[in-house]
């Protein structure tokens, strides 16, 4: 019996709203498969395409940024610099061979639980149909080094 | 200037001794991820040299737990497994900042609401997950160093712009409260557009006599240095600390002086319509300003100009237009309309007054009341639409003819008028556009001046320390440009009573031997905080709010976030899954 | 003199006039009669006309009063009498008992998971439910459960489950007595109790809410998730409208004055109604649109030319329910045409008006001056719209009169730096 292939989702949530909405999934006890892990920055224009990047070569399977919806950026302009990053990672992403649908950029607000469990859901379904990354042959077995 | 350690960048050279605190929180975790397995395995990690549980790490035990920790095992680094740090953090940082360790060495692993809450039916794998968050964190805290928030020195001292009703309240009342004020105004007089109003509405008192008693008190205060027929030529520097040169108008000499705070209060000017409804080109047609200017010379001078046997007065002229920048409602058009044409009605009982308006923006609990005084004098309202504005053309002997189509009655009216007064919104003047380039903060769509936060800072602007109250920010009338005048001087009040602000600790650390001069840090910051010099980018750190977005663009990664830095995240992203296990781990 | 100040009411007015007392180094007793201090605006779901997330923007302000050093957080807790001391003021608070220990309390929750009562909560306007043990929202500040004594069936498994034994139902209240400076009033609103438009079916006719009740369904965290659906039925409906002016500017329920904020918290509504409800018919029958403020008028002329929302000039007679399907029938005038209407909607929203808080006999402790429509009245409207007629005491925010969030923290700052120099004397 074949073992259901499992993602591996790495998210970037933004302190102020998404962080925020993915704490009221918990609050208000929405359930959602476990295969995210989350990474805390400031803004969501914190995250460098390297991150990403480096993200895809550890082994993981997608990449989920979240932020705040335009216009609410707490520093105001930060969620637009994200918006026109991803833009262009998604890009970098096809020209390597992967496929771009494993980058997903979503606005959640901090009330928007819900929509943050959904979100999970239908990327963690998403990935598994596209399969296990292309890059993860080459780290399987390499011990993550710190 | 500003003290601050300089940050050590790479990680400190001192082995990291991490200790971990995993917390139950009764059964909220406790009751789904296996706390003990994940204590054993946080204490097989690289560098964690101590790990425990707690029932409550936020309990007083819990504090006191971890305070002993850090000094019996000389603990360097500390994570916190439990809940989430956005109603946590601070409470655990100063716990380490107690028993003497910098607060920035202490990390967050968020294992509830990120973890046993949200996969209640899948203990197991909650548990593996937990496991992988901790690892997450020691991984990052391996990494973290010290930071310090400085302190930026406030200069007890305010430059205010503009010499109206709102800059004049907000300088009597910094300067009451013992800060020294520079009262900067472009006219030769102070007073604004005030100086041009007859009555205020509805308490009917007369300008003359408040304006005239603020004055003086603000001519004669100590603490107000007054620069009359000047204006702001330039402005350099930062919070607490702004260097301001003013310039004469018509004169070369400068004059350059340095304040903390800065209130922009530099008022609104009324739109002439050009063009519209006859105005320019048929006698007594006015607008309301043009209006009041006659009636502040008492019923004789108006007499003399006309004695109104019909008067209208046309609503949204030049407002709430189809493009930027008239698409607004000027909002006090319609209280100021009802307020003169009480007046005339005072004068002149018998003269037949009609507004002819499309909203009634009588709004409030006082105004309202005023609207049906108006009613009740006998003043009529006529209710006309955008899409048939009403048409003025010359009539017989010096009147001016008016077709209104009367929109609820649905049919078409004429007056015969004496007098027919516009009225128009204000609108930004020249000098305020040019302010806004000076000082680098924003005007809106409106060519107001942006506020930080339309609802919850209205007088904050983005950049620190610069204010703005008044007609500059939208149209208002007098009581609410004083109520925001007095805001203003609150919101300034803070960081020059203190005497210092605290800066932000995650700021922008520029390595200045990549730097390349490009300005994109430069252009994306939305507060200002990197400045290109010679080539290089600076970092203003009492500006700087850490949101990363210079770091997350520069090419030449040259920037990095203090707390927040790139070798930080790498980590977590390398250790977010067990990819030793060769298998899917911990899913 | 005193150099601590008294906020009384611990809404957004209220947490801001403490924030910027305490920011200039005075000490701010900050007292809510509810259980967590966020007041109307944490009940709301979104914000005109920027759209911001109300609870998004509003927290990190709570969570910085509760943090403040200066400020001193009294919640569930009432003022009982004010004397004069001198110059200063002699403050009577009553804090009333939580039953659970405020200094234990973690807010872990795990109590109000084992709780068996649910009475329908306030705070969604009785749309929703709560345990006898509670947090009245997740963002609560601070974060303390609390009892409600009148429902608690004191069967002890919230006490059990307790890891820190914070649940004690022998807690009294407490008497505390402050002395300040000066004293800042920002008691806020209620909703005018629609129950007298009579014609309108409040109260009997399921399908008939009030604004603030729809604010609770459009939130996600609200008692349907988000979901706008009919409270008869669940049905999602495919006609609403709204009705405007509903005691305001109305003779006949005795508030002839402007509530200032309806028309534009029912075209914030309607278009929050328009993106959850795909196709849904949108109405909304006024008598005049104020859209006076910074941006509301763009925001109205959106609504109408993007969102597609009717406005109808229109006063509305009476609301008739159909018994069998429970769908609404608008009884109108249209005022431009000159016609009668008859509109069969499945939702009527009342933009009901704001009047002032019962403030609990504060009127008989403070003699502060008060109008005919019930707000405290200031010195002087124009040149002093803070000052009150009693020296030392200040207002901001709904309790002076209606008005937005804006205008809402700039009299709170106002009031906040009148207090400050008054302290400073």
């Amino acid at each position: 019996m074949p073992e259901q292939f499992e993602p591996k989702i790495l998210g970037f949530l933004c302190n102020w709203c998404s962080y925020a909405g993915a704490d009221l999934a918990g609050v208000s006890r929405i359930q959602y498969p476990t295969n995210i892990r989350i990474i805390r920055t400031m803004c969501s224009g914190r995250v460098d395409p390297t991150h990403v990047l480096e993200a895809f070569k550890s082994g993981v399977d997608g990449v989920l940024v979240t932020g705040c919806h335009i216009g609410d950026c707490h520093y105001i302009t930060g969620n637009l610099a994200c918006q026109k990053r991803v833009e262009f990672l998604k890009k970098v992403l096809e020209e390597i061979g992967m496929d771009p649908r494993r980058l997903r950029l979503e606005w959640v607000s901090a009330s928007e639980g819900g929509k943050f469990a959904r979100i999970v859901k239908e990327m963690i379904e998403e990935v598994r149909k596209l399969g296990p990354s292309p890059l993860r042959k080459e780290v399987v077995g390499v011990e993550a080094s710190v | 200037m500003m003290e601050k350690t300089e940050p050590t960048m790479p990680a400190t050279e001192e082995k990291p001794r991490i200790g971990v605190f995993i917390c139950h929180c009764g059964i909220n975790i406790g009751g789904i991820v296996k706390v003990p397995e994940v204590v054993k395995y946080a204490q097989t990690l690289p560098d964690v040299v101590y790990a425990e549980d707690n029932i409550y790490t936020c309990s007083a035990e819990g504090i006191a737990s971890i305070k002993e920790a850090i000094k019996e095992k000389n603990l360097n680094r500390v994570i916190v497994a439990s809940c989430t740090p956005r109603t946590h953090e601070p409470l655990f940082r100063n716990a380490c900042q107690d028993a003497g360790l910098n607060p920035y060495l202490f990390t967050f692993a968020n294992i509830r609401e990120h973890c046993s809450w949200v996969h209640m039916h899948e203990p197991e794998k909650a548990t593996e997950k937990a496991k992988d968050i901790v690892r997450m964190a020691t991984a990052r805290a391996s990494f973290l160093n010290p930071q310090e928030e400085a302190e930026v020195q406030v200069d007890p001292s305010a430059l205010v712009i503009g010499g109206g009703i709102s800059g004049i309240t907000a300088a009597n009342c910094l300067a009451n409260q013992g800060f020294k004020v520079f009262l900067v105004e472009k006219e030769k007089e102070l007073g604004g557009m005030l100086r041009n109003i007859y009555k205020l509405y509805p308490t009917d008192e007369e300008v003359s006599r408040i304006l005239e008693s603020m004055i003086n008190s603000v001519k004669s205060h100590k603490n107000i240095e007054i620069l009359t027929s000047a204006i702001v030529k330039n402005v350099e520097g930062y919070i607490g600390n702004f260097v301001v040169t003013t310039i004469k108008e018509g004169k070369e000499e400068e004059n350059k002086f340095k304040v903390g705070t800065i209130i922009v209060a530099t008022g609104a000017i009324e739109f002439e319509p050009i063009d519209k409804y006859g105005y320019g080109k048929y006698d007594h047609i006015l607008t309301q300003v043009q209006f009041e200017r006659i009636l502040q010379g008492g019923k004789q001078a108006f007499d003399k100009f006309v004695k109104p046997k019909t008067v209208a007065m046309i609503q949204c002229v030049g407002a709430r237009e189809e493009k930027a920048p008239r698409a607004y409602c000027s909002r006090i058009c319609c209280m100021v309309a009802v307020k003169n044409a009480m007046q005339i009605k005072e004068w002149y009982p018998d003269a037949n007054v009609y507004i002819i308006y499309q909203d009634l923006q009588t709004y409030g609990k006082d105004y309202e009341e005023h609207h049906r005084k108006a009613r009740d004098a006998g003043i009529k309202f006529i209710n006309y639409t955008k899409e048939r504005p009403v048409e003025v053309t010359l009539g017989t002997g010096k009147k001016l003819n008016l077709k209104v189509y009367h929109a609820l009655l649905g049919e078409e009216t004429q007056l015969d008028c004496d007098l027919v007064i516009l009225s128009t919104p204000l609108v930004q003047h020249q000098e305020g556009k040019d302010l806004s380039k000076i000082l680098k903060v924003p005007i809106g769509p409106d060519e107001f001046f942006l506020e930080a936060h339309v609802k919850l800072r209205p007088v904050d602007f983005a950049t620190d320390g610069i204010y703005v109250c008044g007609t500059a920010h939208g149209p208002k009338d007098v009581g609410e440009s004083i109520a925001q005048a007095y805001a203003v001087s609150s919101r300034a009040a803070g960081p020059m009573a203190n005497r210092k602000v605290r800066t932000e600790a995650i700021t922008a650390f520029v390595n200045r031997d990549l730097c390349v001069g490009c300005r994109m840090c430069e252009k994306l910051c939305p507060f200002g905080a990197h400045k290109v010099e010679e080539g290089k980018s600076t970092v203003i750190e009492a500006v700087c709010k850490g949101c990363g977005v210079c770091a997350g663009a520069c090419l030449r990664r040259a920037i990095t976030m203090r707390h927040f830095t790139d070798d930080q995240i790498l980590a977590e992203i390398k250790t977010a899954f067990l990819s030793g296990s060769g298998g899917v781990g911990g899913l | 003199m005193s150099k601590a100040g008294l906020v009384i009411g611990g809404g957004i007015a209220g947490v801001q006039a403490a924030l910027d007392l305490a920011d200039q180094g005075f000490t701010v007793y900050l007292v809510e009669k509810n259980p967590s201090i966020g007041g109307r605006m944490a009940q709301l779901d979104k914000t005109f006309p920027t759209l911001d997330c109300a609870a998004c923007i509003m927290t990190p302000k709570m969570v910085d009063a509760g943090r403040h050093k200066n400020i001193k957080l009294l919640t569930f807790s009432e003022v009982k009498g004010i004397s004069r001391k001198g110059k200063n003021f002699l403050v009577r608070i009553l804090k009333k008992p939580r039953y659970v220990d405020e200094t234990k309390c973690t807010g872990c929750g795990a109590c109000a998971q084992l709780c068996p009562v649910e009475v329908p909560n306030d705070f969604d306007e009785r749309m929703g439910v709560r345990n006898a043990i509670y947090v009245p929202f997740p963002q609560a500040v601070p974060l303390i459960y609390t009892v409600d004594k009148e429902n608690c069936l004191e069967c002890d498994l919230c006490k059990n489950v307790c890891g820190v034994n914070a649940v004690d139902y022998e807690q009294q209240s407490q008497e505390i007595e402050i002395e300040v400076g000066a004293i800042i009033v920002t008691t806020g609103f209620n909703l005018f109790d629609s129950r007298k438009k009579e014609e309108y079916g409040y109260g009997v006719y399921d399908n008939v809410i009030t604004g603030l009740a729809l604010e609770r369904l459009l939130s996600a965290s609200g008692p349907t998730g988000g979901h706008v659906v009919r409270p008869s039925d669940g049905k999602i409906p495919k006609k609403v409208a709204f009705i405007q002016c509903v005691g305001s500017r109305d003779e006949k329920s005795g508030n002839t004055y402007c509530s200032r904020v309806c028309c534009m918290y029912a075209t914030k509504e309607a278009e929050l109604v328009k993106e959850h409800v795909p196709g849904v018919d949108v109405k909304i029958y006024y008598m005049d649109i104020r859209a006076f403020g910074k941006g509301f008028e763009e925001f109205y002329q959106r609504a109408k030319e993007e969102f597609k929302i009717n406005y109808v000039k229109g006063r509305v007679a009476e609301i008739i329910e159909d018994p069998n399907t429970k769908d609404l029938i608008i009884r109108a005038e249209n005022i431009e045409l000159g016609e009668p209407i008859e509109d069969r909607v499945d939702m009527v929203i009342l933009s009901s008006g704001l009047v002032p808080a019962a403030t609990n006999d504060l009127e008989k402790i403070l003699p502060i001056k008060i109008g005919e429509d019930g707000f405290f009245v200031t010195a002087n409207p124009k040149v002093d719209p803070v000052t009150t007629s009693v020296e030392g005491v200040f207002i901001a925010g709904v309790a002076e009169g209606p008005k937005d969030i804006p205008d809402a923290v700039t009299q709170a700052s106002a009031a906040a730096m009148k207090a400050s120099i008054f302290l400073k004397e």
